[in-house]
Parts: C-alpha cells; structure tokens; sequence
C-alpha cells in the first residue's frame, strides 16, 4: 500500500467534485490533498510543491486536463508524476487520447469510491514495479 | 423604405449597406450583378487569362462581383424573411437565449447548493457515528474481558460507568445524525424544482431548433443541408443520450477494456 501522508493534487473546476474527490482519497486513507480549480493554477502548484499524485478533470477553463496532462509529461521534473483521469467525457477517442498523451488512469463520471480506489491502488502497484 | 425602418430597428443601417453594396456591384460589374452564378464566375476566369498582365484588375473583379452577389441574396433574403414573417419566429427565437440562460444558471445554483448542503450533512454526522463505533468497539472489548473474568471489581463499576455513558452518548449523537439525515434529504428537493425548468429550457430548445430549421429549408441552397459543426470533437461533457451510439462509453468496464483492448 502507498504511503498514506502521499501528496495529492485534485483539479477540477467543480468545488463539489473537488470535494468529493477529496472525501474520497479521506476515506481511502489519504488526507495529504490540495485542490486546484483548472489546469494553469494545477501546474503552477506542481511547479512549487512535492506534489506525488494528480487527480485532475478534463473540460476546464483556462488550462484543460488533458494540456495539463501534456505539460507534465513534458516537463522534465514532473513527468514521472501518476496523472488520473476523472471526467465526464467518454467518447472513445477521448480516452484513447488521454492514454497516448500517458495518463496513468482514466475512471469516467459519475464513478463509484470503488472504482476510484481500484484505480488508485493499480497505479500504485505500476509504480513499485 | 421608412415603413421597413418603423419594423426592424436596424433597418436604416442594412438598407445602407445593401445600397452602397448594390452601387458598387453595379458600377463596377455591370454584367456580373444581373448575372447567375456560374456566368459570373466564368467572366473573371476568361478576362484572367485574356489579360494576363492586368492581375491586380483580375484578382478585384471576381471579389466585386462576389460581393454584390452577397447583396443581393442578402437583400432578397431580408425581403423574403419579412413576407413570410420569419424574421418576426427569429427575433421571437433570439429573444428566448437570455431567458434560457438565466433558467439555466438558475438549476447551476440550486444544484450546487444542494451538493453543498448534503457534504455539509455528512461532514458533520460522520465523526459522530465514528465516535459511536470507536466507543461501542472499546466497551465491547472490555465486556469480553469481564465475561472471561479478567476485570477486578472496580475496574468492573468503571466499565459500568463508561457503558452507562456511552449508551447516553449514543442517544444523543444518534438524534444528530438523524437531524442530518433529514437535512440530506431535504437537500435532494433542488430535482423537482431544476426538473420542471430543464423541461421548459428543452420545450424552448424545441421551438427553436424547429424554427431555424424551417428558416434553413427555405434558404439552404441544397434543401435539408445541415451541417453539424462542433468546436472541439474531444469537449463534450457527459454523454446525455448513449443509445444507438457506438463512439462512446457508457461505463468504465468500457473504458477499462478499451484501454486493455489498446495495451495500455
């Protein structure tokens, strides 16, 4: 199991998703959670913070999360960062998209604790490999 | 052509530019106005390549004539627009955007403010029942250990002090978390209040498309033509409607066997 002090970055411009999210990772043993309400103020926060985990939405003004996604991978002192999906959008080419820009994860809305937590702990368990 | 002014408030100004349009389209290009299409885009090409040292001429000639084309199908589309009183069903269209926007924002708030409410709820009815359980767990164990005859005889008058307590507790933080049980329920009225507008944001929707479609048959030059545009094929937001569709998802195993299906 992944260290339960593990610093999480929640982004999505929904406060109630962001909270929810945020509950959820609570209940799942990680209260370490900052939020961020769109992909610009997420990357900035990454930029100046041990952050260890993204949890981040797709449609979001500003910075969405899939160029969030990119800017990560493309950064040399955040590309190994695990980037989870969480988004309402499910057209098929969107999920591919996301998986060759190289997120780690992607769970559509509205999902389940279950779900969230199976996704986490198969990130986690790619990570020790 | 004050009678069309008293109509349409913006009607001095489009006569105008019809007018001014019109005058440059006739002057300039006096075969190419009356002209249909085709010819017109004929007359451009011949005089390009008869004259091929004049570009400058050659290249305005065709955006002239263009132009007055616009003008003219504009002009008659206004004409037409009034006659039928389309613009008045248009106007009547437009008119609804704002209202529909306010409707909308309207179902953002309360649906926000319910999710609100019930996260509040739960925030303040969870450490509750954690306490309870925590407690019961604790007093549990301490029974155990009476039943098997490991507590002394004041440790056995503590034990009943603290299950005397923790029943009372019990009662009190139960009645809490049913207050907030209530309020969460009571968060969920914002459905039937944001149902009954969607249903009459969708009824607008309705009207409208209806009407510019109808405004689209009459004028699209290949009839029923409709293109269907979309800004970002990867910004939808949640899929509505999945069925008969087979370029979505529709729950994660989805999403998950894809992914596998990918290697990913």
């Amino acid at each position: 199991m992944a260290d339960s002090n593990m610093r999480f970055l929640v982004v999505d411009d929904f406060s109630t998703m962001r909270r929810i999210v945020r509950n959820l990772l609570k209940e799942l043993g990680f209260s370490n959670v900052e939020e961020a309400e769109d992909g610009q103020v997420a990357l900035h926060k990454l930029k100046n913070g041990n952050y260890e985990f993204v949890v981040t939405d797709w449609n979001m003004p500003n910075m969405t999360g899939i160029e969030l996604l990119k800017a990560i991978r493309a950064d040399a002192q955040l590309k190994h960062l695990p980037v989870l999906m969480v988004t309402a959008e499910a057209k098929k080419e969107n999920i591919i998209e996301a998986a060759t820009a190289g997120a780690s994860g992607y769970v559509v809305k509205p999902f389940t604790a279950a779900t969230l937590d199976e996704k986490l702990k198969k990130i986690f368990a790619n990570m020790n490999k | 052509m004050s009678d069309q002014a008293q109509n349409t408030g913006d009607s001095d100004e489009l006569e105008a530019l019809f007018d001014s349009i019109l005058k440059a389209g006739g002057n300039d290009a006096p075969a190419a106005a009356p002209a249909p299409p085709p010819a017109a885009s004929a007359a451009p090409a011949a005089s390009d390549t008869a004259a091929p040292g004049a570009a400058s001429d050659a290249l305005a000639e065709p955006a002239r004539s263009m132009f007055s084309h616009i003008g003219q199908m504009t002009r008659k589309l206004h004409d037409t627009l009034r006659e039928l009183g389309l613009d008045k069903s248009l106007e009547q269209a437009v008119s609804q955007i704002p209202d529909a926007k306010d409707r909308l924002s309207y179902i953002a708030t309360l649906t926000e403010q319910a999710a609100e409410r019930t996260l509040n709820a739960l925030d303040a009815a969870k450490p509750l029942q954690d306490r309870i359980s925590d407690e019961a767990k604790a007093l549990a164990g301490e029974w155990d250990k009476l039943v098997n005859n490991q507590l002394s005889v004041d440790e056995f008058k503590a034990l009943v002090t603290r299950t005397r307590s923790h029943l009372n507790a019990t009662v009190t933080n139960s009645d809490q978390i049913s207050g907030q049980m209530l309020e969460i329920m009571m968060a969920q009225d914002f459905q039937d209040l944001t149902g009954q507008v969607i249903k009459k944001v969708v009824e607008m929707a309705k009207a409208m498309e209806s009407q510019l479609l109808d405004f689209l048959l009459m004028f699209s030059p290949q009839g029923a033509a409709v293109i269907h545009k979309q800004d970002d094929p990867l910004l939808n937001g949640p899929v509505v409607n999945a069925e008969g569709r087979t370029d979505v998802v529709t729950n994660q195993q989805q999403v998950d066997d894809l992914l596998d299906s990918l290697g990913f």
